[in-house]
C-alpha cells in the first residue's frame, strides 16, 4: 500500500471510532465503548507507522505525496479537492498526536470509568483526533479550515462535557467564539492567497509563492499576519489566549490531550507548514516571534501567582507554546516541531498527573488545600516529578534539549535575536520556579486532610462535589464526575499511560543531542528545504554553552522555588503582601479578560440592546406601521362607501345606471 | 415533467378535500411524497453540463398581451425545487402527526402553497412568475391568520393582525413588481410585439434610464420579501404568529423566492442598473448581516432568533448574489438550499421545544440533554451547520460567497465576515440554552418521538450529505450561473463608457441605448471581473 | 294603441319597485318590489315585440319570467332561513358584509 492510502486509514480509524460510540451509545457496555475508541486511536497510530515506513522507502527529498478522494467544492475557478498532502512534516504530527492520544484514550478509560457520560466522552475524543489529523494532513487550505474548525468544535464540545455546569458552557462557548476568529483569520488568509496565487493547493501555493511574492510585499504579510490570527486563536497567544485558562472547566483527559498535548499546537504547525510564505515575509515572521515571547513571559509570570491547579499547568503551557512559536518563526523549524514533541510528552503527563491528584482531593483544584502527595500517592508523585523536571528543563531530560535547541538557534542567528536568547531564559528561570513551586506545594509538605486519609484507610476522600468558581452543587445527573474517583495508583490503564510518558518525558530528548545524534531534525529537514533560513545552523559548540546555561539556570529556578516554598513557608505570603499590587495584576491574569470584555463584549451588547429596544421600535416598526397605517387609511375611505344598508346599495345601482343612461342619451342627441 | 410537478400538489390538495378528516394528512404527506419523487427525477435526468433550460413547457396563453404559460428547469432553480419539495414533505408530515383543526382546509392550503412555490420558481414568463410569486401569498395569509398564534397576551399583536401587517407589506412590494413586469414588457417592445418571456426579454433589453427605475421596483419586492434590513418590520410579528410546520418552509423556501428573483429576473434583464447598483444593494446585503446578527443575539424568543439569523443569512445571499461573480452566485444558490435546509429542521425542534416546555422564551429552557440525547444531537448538528462551520455544506456555501465577494469588492468581504463570528456566537446560545446549563424546575424533559425522528432525521441525513459533497449542487448550478454572470460582466463595460461617456445620461430610448453599446469597445478588450492577475 | 302608453305603465312600474325598495325595509316587500321591477320590464319587452311585429321579444319575456321564478324561489328561501334563525326581518339591521 502507498504512503497516502495509509494516511486515508489513519483518518478513517478515528472517524469510525467515533461514529460508532455516538451510534452504540444505548447498545454498547461502557468497557465496550471505550476498548473500541481506544483501539480505533492505535490503529491509526500503527496506520500512522505504516505510512512513515513507506515514506522512508522513498529518497528522502521525495517524501511528499498528495491525494485525494473527490471534488469537494471546484467550479468557478475554485479547485478544492478532498484531498490529503503527506510529507514528513505531516507524518511527524500524525505519530505525535497518534501516540499521544492513544496513551491519554488509555489514561481516560480509567479515569473515567463513574462518569455517566462515557460514551459521549469517547465519542468526542475520538471525533477530535480525527479532526486534528484532518487539520495535519489537509492537502489544501480549505481542509486544513475544516480540520481547524473541527477541532475547535471537539474542543467545545469537549470544555462544556458536564454541561450542567454553567461555568464550563461559558467556556466552552468563549473558547469557540475566539477560535472562530481565528478561523476568519485563516479564511481571510486562504482568500488572500487565492487572489494573488489562483489556488488553494499546498502543493501549487507553496511553489508558485516565491515566483509570484518578492520579500516583504505587503499581500504576503497581510497573507502571513492573517494566518497568524488563526495560528494564535488557537494555539492560545496574546491576545487571543484568554480561552484557554477557562478551557480547565472540561475533564482532565481533555486538558491533557487537547489544551496540552495536540490542539493548542495547531498554531506552531501550521507556521512550520507554511514556512515558505513565512520566509518572504520576515517582518510577519518577526512580529510572531515577538508575540512569542510575550506570550512566553507573560504566561510564566501569571502562573507563578495561580492557585488552581489545572489552571497553572495551562499558563505553563501557553508559555511553552510561545517558545515552539519563537522557534518556528525564527527558522529554527525542526528544533520548534522537536520541542512540541517533547512538550506533548511531559504536558500530557502533568496534567495526567494533576488529574490523578484532583480525583483523590475529590474534585478539589485549589493548591492551596493540597500537600503531602509524596507519601500517599507514589506512583503519581514521581511520574509528576518526572513531567516537572522535564518542564523545567532539567539538565538530560527531553525539555532540555528541545528548549535550548530553540534558544542556541536564536543566538547563531545573532543581532536582534539575542533578545529571545536572553529574554527566553529568564522564562526558562520563571519555569523552573513555578513548576517547582506546584511539585513542592503538592506532593512536599505535610499531608492536607485528603492525603492522609488516603494514607490511613486507602480509600479516596469523597465530598459532595462543588463548583470551585461559583461554590453551588454540581449536577451529578450528567455524569459529574461520578460516585467513584478513580487515580493511578487503583488504575492499571492509567498507570500503564503515565508510565509511558514519564519514561518519554526523561528520556525522549535524547534522540537530539547536540553533536551526537539528530534524528528529528534530519528526519524534517527535507521539509523545509526552500527558505534560506533552514540553513543557518548553531555550532555544537554552542549548543553545548548553550545547553549548559540551560542546565545551571533551571538548577537555579529549582533552588529559588526550594528557597521559596520549601525552607520558609510562611515567604510566599510576605512577598504577596509586600508587593500586593504585582500579585493582584498577575492574579488577575494581567487583567485580558477585563479588557476583553470592555472592548468588544459589552459594545457588541449595547448595540444589541439599542438596535432592539430603539432601532427595532422605531425606524424599522414605523415603517411597517406607516405603510400598513397609509393602506388602512385609504381602505378606510373605500369601506365607509360599503355601509351594508341594501338600500344604499341599490341607490348607488340605480344612480349609476340612471346616470349611465342620461349620458348616452345626451351623447345621442 | 414540469407540469406534473407543478400541478400534483393541487390536485392532491383537491382531492383531499373529499377524503375524510383521519385521512386527509396521511394523504397530503403523499402528495408531497409524489411530488419530491419528481423533483428528484429531475435532478437525476438533469444535464449538468448544459446550462440552457430543460423540461420546457411553453404553451400560449394569453395571446393578445404575449403572456405564455412557459415554465423551465435550469441549475438556477433546479435545486430549489428539490429543496421545496424536500422541505414541505418535511413539513407537511410534522403536520401530519399531529391534529389541526379543520385539516382539511390546513393540508389545502399547505398544498396549493406548495403549488404556487413552485411555480414561481418555474415559471419562465415573466408575468406568469408575478403572478405565482403573488399566489404565495394567499395560501399563507389563511395558514398564519387562522392557524396561528395570538400574542395579544404577552402584548403583541394577534395571529389575524400580524398576517394583515405581512400581507400588506409584501403585496406592496408584489405591486411594485407587477407594474415593473409591464412597464419591461412595452418598453422592451417599444412598440412591437408585446412578450413577456424572460428569454425573448433578455434578447430584447432596454434602456439604462428605464432600468433604473424597474430595478428599484423588482428590488424593493423582492428585499421585503427576504427579508432584507429596514425592510423586515413584518418578520418578527409575523413570525411569531405562524404556526410552526407553515413556518418551517416559509422561512425555508419563500424568502429564497426573492434572492432566486434578483439572479432570473434582475441580473439578467436589468445588467446596466445591477451593476450601476452594485454597491447599494451591497451595502444593504451587509446592513442585513451585522444587524440580522446583532437581533440574533439579543433576542430570548427562539422564533426570532431563527428569524434574525435568517436576516443575516439572506444578507450573505444577497452579498454573493452582488458580488457579481460567478463564485459568488454559485455561492449564493448553494447557500439558499444550504439555509433551508438548516432553517426547516430548527423550526421543527423549535415546536418539539414548544410541545415539552410550553414556552418560546430561550431563559425558561435548558438542561434537555440529558434526557433527550438524540434530539440534542440532532440539534447540535442544525446548530453547527447555521453557524457554517467549516465541513458543513453552508460553509463551502459561506466560502464561495465570501470569496466572490473578496476578489470583486474586498472592503464589504471584510466586514461581511465578521457576521461569521457573530452567527456562531447566536447559534451555540440557542442551542446551549435550551439543551444545556441547569433544568429549569419542573421542566418536561423527553427524547424526540418516532414519528418526529422521522421528521427530522432525513432533513439532518440531508444536511450530512451535502456536507459531504457540496459539489452535487455546485456542478450544477454553475452553468447555468456563468451563463447569468456573462451577461452582467458583458454589458458592465458599456455601462462604464455611458458613464464616463460626453451622453447625458437620460431616460434613454431603447435606440439611443442601443447605440451606445454597439459604440463601446470589442469584448475582448473588457476587464473581466475576477480574473487572476 | 300607441307605443307610448305601454312605456309610461312600465316606467311607472318601474319606478314603484325602485321606490319600494330604496325606502321599505321588509325583504319580503323588496322582492315583491324586485318582481315589479322585473314585470316592467316584461311589459316592455312584450310591448316592443308587439311594435316590431317580431315574436322574439316575448321569448325573452318568457326567460325573464323564469328566472324571477328561481329568484323568488331563491329569495324566500332565504327569508325563511332568517325567519328559522330568529333574526329581524329587516335588511337595514342584517349587515354583515358591512366593510
Amino acid at each position: 500500500m502507498t504512503a497516502t492510502a495509509w494516511a486515508w486509514l489513519v483518518l478513517l480509524f478515528p472517524l469510525l471510532g467515533s461514529i460508532v460510540i455516538a451510534l452504540g451509545y444505548r447498545a454498547l457496555p461502557q468497557k465496550v465503548a471505550g476498548m473500541i475508541g481506544t483501539a480505533a486511536i492505535a490503529l491509526s497510530f500503527a496506520c500512522g507507522v505504516a505510512a512513515l515506513l513507506s515514506l522512508l522507502g522513498d529518497e528522502p527529498e521525495a517524501r511528499h505525496h498528495a491525494s485525494s478522494l473527490w471534488d469537494y467544492a471546484s467550479v468557478a475557478g475554485l479547485d478544492i479537492k478532498l484531498g490529503i498532502y503527506l510529507d514528513q512534516l505531516s507524518i511527524f504530527m500524525v505519530l505525535v498526536v497518534t501516540g499521544v492520544s492513544t496513551l491519554i484514550h488509555l489514561y481516560s478509560y480509567g479515569y473515567m470509568q463513574s462518569d455517566a457520560g462515557y460514551h459521549r466522552f469517547f465519542s468526542y475524543l475520538n471525533f477530535f483526533v480525527f479532526s486534528m489529523l484532518l487539520l495535519v494532513l489537509a492537502g489544501n487550505f480549505v481542509l486544513l479550515i475544516v480540520g481547524w474548525a473541527f477541532v475547535g468544535f471537539a474542543s467545545y464540545a469537549l470544555i462544556s462535557f458536564w454541561y450542567r455546569r454553567e461555568t464550563a458552557t461559558r467556556a466552552g462557548l468563549k473558547a469557540f467564539v475566539i477560535n472562530v476568529v481565528g478561523d476568519i483569520g485563516l479564511v481571510l488568509a486562504a482568500f488572500l492567497i487565492f487572489r494573488e496565487l489562483g489556488s488553494f493547493d499546498y502543493g501549487t501555493v507553496f511553489e508558485k509563492a516565491p515566483q509570484v511574492f518578492s520579500t516583504n510585499e505587503w499581500t504576503i504579510t497581510a497573507i502571513c499576519l492573517l494566518l497568524l490570527v488563526g495560528a494564535f486563536a488557537k494555539s492560545a497567544q496574546l491576545p487571543l489566549h484568554t480561552w484557554l485558562p477557562d478551557a480547565m472547566e472540561g475533564p482532565t483527559p481533555v486538558s491533557s490531550l487537547i489544551h496540552a498535548a495536540t490542539m493548542v499546537t495547531a498554531g506552531v504547525y501550521l507556521i512550520a507548514r507554511t514556512h515558505v510564505l513565512f520566509a518572504l515575509a520576515p517582518t510577519a515572521a518577526d512580529i510572531a516571534a515577538f508575540i512569542g515571547l510575550a506570550t512566553l513571559l507573560v504566561a510564566a509570570t501569571i502562573a507563578l501567582v495561580m492557585t488552581d491547579l489545572k489552571r497553572a499547568i495551562a499558563y505553563s503551557t501557553m508559555s511553552q507554546i510561545g517558545y515552539m512559536v519563537v522557534g518556528v518563526s525564527i527558522g529554527a523549524y525542526g528544533a520548534g516541531m522537536f520541542h512540541l514533541m517533547t512538550h506533548a510528552f511531559f504536558k500530557a503527563l502533568l496534567f495526567m498527573a494533576a488529574g490523578s491528584i484532583i480525583a483523590a482531593m475529590a474534585n478539589e483544584q485549589n493548591i492551596d488545600r493540597m500537600g503531602g502527595f509524596a507519601k500517599a500517592m507514589r506512583f503519581t508523585s514521581v511520574t509528576m516529578l518526572c513531567g516537572g523536571l522535564a518542564l523545567a528543563a532539567f539538565p538530560l531530560t527531553s525539555g532540555f534539549f528541545s528548549k535550548d535547541e530553540i534558544l542556541a538557534y536564536a543566538g547563531a542567528r545573532g543581532g536582534m535575536y539575542l533578545i529571545f536568547v536572553v529574554l527566553g531564559y529568564l522564562g526558562a528561570f520563571l519555569t523552573a520556579i513555578y513548576t517547582f513551586r506546584l511539585i513542592f506545594r503538592v506532593l512536599g509538605g505535610e499531608p492536607c486532610a485528603e492525603a492522609r486519609e488516603l494514607i490511613e484507610t486507602g480509600h479516596v476522600h469523597h465530598a459532595e462535589p462543588r463548583n470551585p468558581a461559583t461554590n453551588e452543587l454540581e449536577d451529578t445527573d450528567v455524569g459529574f464526575p461520578g460516585p467513584e474517583h478513580h487515580i493511578a495508583e487503583t488504575s492499571a490503564p492509567m498507570r500503564i499511560a503515565m508510565g509511558v510518558l514519564a519514561f518519554l518525558a526523561l528520556v525522549g530528548g535524547l534522540v537530539q543531542v547536540p553533536g551526537v545524534d539528530n534524528v528529528v531534525a534530519d528526519f524534517l529537514d527535507p521539509a523545509f528545504e526552500g527558505p534560506v533560513l533552514a540553513h543557518v545552523h548553531p555550532s555544537i559548540e554552542w549548543d553545548w554553552i548553550g545547553l549548559a546555561i540551560g542546565g545551571a539556570i533551571s538548577l537555579l529556578g529549582i533552588w529559588a522555588a526550594h528557597w521559596l516554598y520549601v525552607a520558609n513557608p510562611e515567604r510566599p505570603r510576605a512577598l504577596e503582601a509586600r508587593f500586593q499590587g504585582v500579585h493582584d495584576f498577575l492574579f488577575r491574569k494581567w487583567y485580558f479578560d477585563e479588557l476583553i470584555d470592555v472592548l468588544v463584549v459589552r459594545p457588541a451588547l449595547a448595540i444589541g440592546r439599542f438596535a432592539n429596544r430603539v432601532f427595532e421600535r422605531l425606524v424599522v416598526d414605523g415603517l411597517v406601521t406607516g405603510t400598513e397605517g397609509t393602506v388602512r387609511g385609504t381602505s378606510g375611505v373605500v369601506r365607509a362607501v360599503q355601509n351594508g344598508f341594501v338600500r344604499s346599495y341599490a341607490l348607488l345601482l340605480i344612480a349609476g345606471f340612471a346616470g349611465l343612461a342620461l349620458y348616452f342619451l345626451l351623447s345621442s342627441s | 415533467m414540469s407540469n406534473v410537478l407543478l400541478w400534483a400538489p393541487l390536485a392532491f390538495g383537491l382531492v383531499g378535500l373529499s377524503l375524510p378528516r383521519r385521512a386527509v394528512g396521511p394523504w397530503a404527506v403523499l402528495g408531497t411524497l409524489v411530488t419530491l419523487g419528481v423533483a428528484i427525477a429531475m435532478v437525476v435526468g438533469f444535464d449538468s453540463g448544459d446550462s440552457a433550460l430543460q423540461y420546457v413547457e411553453n404553451t400560449p396563453w394569453i395571446s393578445g398581451l404575449g403572456v405564455d404559460y412557459s415554465l423551465g428547469v435550469d441549475g438556477l432553480n433546479l435545486f430549489l425545487i428539490l429543496l421545496t419539495a424536500v422541505l414541505w414533505t418535511g413539513g407537511v408530515a410534522f403536520a401530519a402527526f399531529r391534529d389541526y383543526e379543520r385539516p382539511k382546509t390546513f393540508f389545502f392550503a399547505m398544498l396549493v402553497a406548495e403549488t404556487a412555490t413552485l411555480g414561481s420558481f418555474l415559471a419562465q414568463d415573466l408575468l406568469l412568475f408575478v403572478l405565482f410569486f403573488d399566489f404565495m401569498l394567499v395560501p399563507f395569509y389563511f395558514l398564519f391568520g387562522a392557524w396561528g398564534h395570538d400574542r395579544s397576551g404577552e402584548g403583541g399583536p394577534t395571529a389575524a393582525g400580524a398576517t394583515l401587517k405581512m400581507i400588506i407589506y409584501t403585496l406592496i412590494g408584489s405591486l411594485l413588481m407587477l407594474v415593473a413586469a409591464i412597464a419591461t414588457a412595452i418598453i422592451a417592445a417599444d412598440g412591437g410585439h408585446i412578450t413577456f418571456s424572460i428569454q425573448a426579454l433578455q434578447e430584447q433589453g432596454i434602456g439604462l434610464g428605464s432600468q433604473r427605475w424597474i430595478f428599484w421596483f423588482f428590488a424593493a419586492a423582492f428585499l421585503v420579501k427576504m427579508p432584507a434590513f429596514l425592510l423586515h418590520g413584518w418578520m418578527p410579528d409575523a413570525y411569531r404568529a405562524a404556526p410552526l410546520p407553515a413556518l418551517a418552509v416559509f422561512s425555508g423556501v419563500l424568502a429564497k423566492v426573492g434572492a432566486y428573483g434578483f439572479l432570473r429576473i434582475v441580473l439578467p434583464l436589468f445588467p446596466d442598473a445591477t451593476v450601476e447598483f452594485q454597491e447599494v444593494l451591497l451595502v444593504i446585503a451587509l446592513a442585513s448581516i451585522l444587524y440580522g446578527s446583532v437581533m440574533a443575539f439579543t433576542q430570548t424568543n427562539v422564533r426570532l432568533i431563527a428569524g434574525y439569523s435568517s436576516v443575516a443569512q439572506l444578507g450573505f445571499i444577497t452579498a454573493g448574489i452582488f458580488a457579481l461573480r460567478a463564485d459568488g452566485s454559485d455561492g449564493a444558490i448553494l447557500q439558499m438550499v444550504n439555509h433551508g435546509l438548516v432553517v426547516a429542521p430548527l423550526f421543527v425542534i423549535v415546536a418539539i421545544l414548544l410541545e415539552r416546555t410550553g414556552t418560546e422564551d430561550i431563559r425558561a429552557m435548558g438542561g434537555m440533554a440529558l434526557r433527550a440525547p438524540v434530539l440534542a444531537a440532532l440539534f447540535l448538528i442544525v446548530a453547527l451547520a447555521t453557524l457554517a462551520m467549516p465541513g458543513s455544506s453552508n460553509f463551502v456555501g459561506e466560502f464561495y460567497i465570501l470569496n466572490g465577494l473578496f476578489q470583486a469588492k474586498i472592503v464589504f468581504a471584510f466586514i461581511a465576515i465578521s457576521g461569521v463570528a457573530m452567527s456562531a456566537y447566536y447559534a451555540l446560545r440557542l442551542y446551549q440554552g435550551t439543551m444545556h446549563n441547569r433544568q429549569p424546575e419542573g421542566l418536561l424533559s423527553r427524547e424526540i418521538g418516532l414519528r418526529d425522528a422521522l421528521v427530522l432525521a432525513p432533513l439532518v441525513i440531508c444536511i450530512l450529505a451535502l456536507s459531504l459533497y457540496p459539489q452535487l449542487i455546485l456542478k450544477r448550478t454553475n452553468p447555468s450561473v456563468e451563463r447569468t454572470m456573462a451577461k452582467v460582466t458583458r454589458e458592465a463595460a458599456p455601462e462604464s463608457k455611458l458613464a464616463e461617456g460626453s451622453t447625458p445620461i437620460g431616460p434613454l430610448t431603447v435606440q439611443e441605448a442601443r447605440e451606445i453599446i454597439q459604440s463601446a469597445p470589442a469584448p475582448e478588450s473588457r476587464p473581466v471581473v475576477g480574473e487572476n492577475p | 294603441m300607441n307605443i307610448e302608453w305601454y312605456i309610461v305603465l312600465s316606467s311607472l312600474l318601474f319606478a314603484t319597485g325602485v321606490l319600494g325598495i330604496l325606502i321599505r325595509r321588509s325583504p319580503m316587500v323588496i322582492l315583491l318590489c324586485l318582481e315589479l321591477m322585473l314585470n316592467a320590464g316584461n311589459l316592455a319587452l312584450v310591448a316592443f315585440s308587439r311594435m316590431v311585429g317580431n315574436e322574439q321579444g316575448q321569448v325573452f319575456a318568457v326567460i325573464v319570467m323564469v328566472i324571477a321564478a328561481c329568484e323568488v324561489v331563491v329569495g324566500l328561501g332565504l327569508i325563511v332561513a332568517i325567519f328559522r334563525r330568529r333574526l329581524p326581518l329587516n335588511v337595514d339591521d342584517l349587515r354583515e358584509l358591512r366593510g
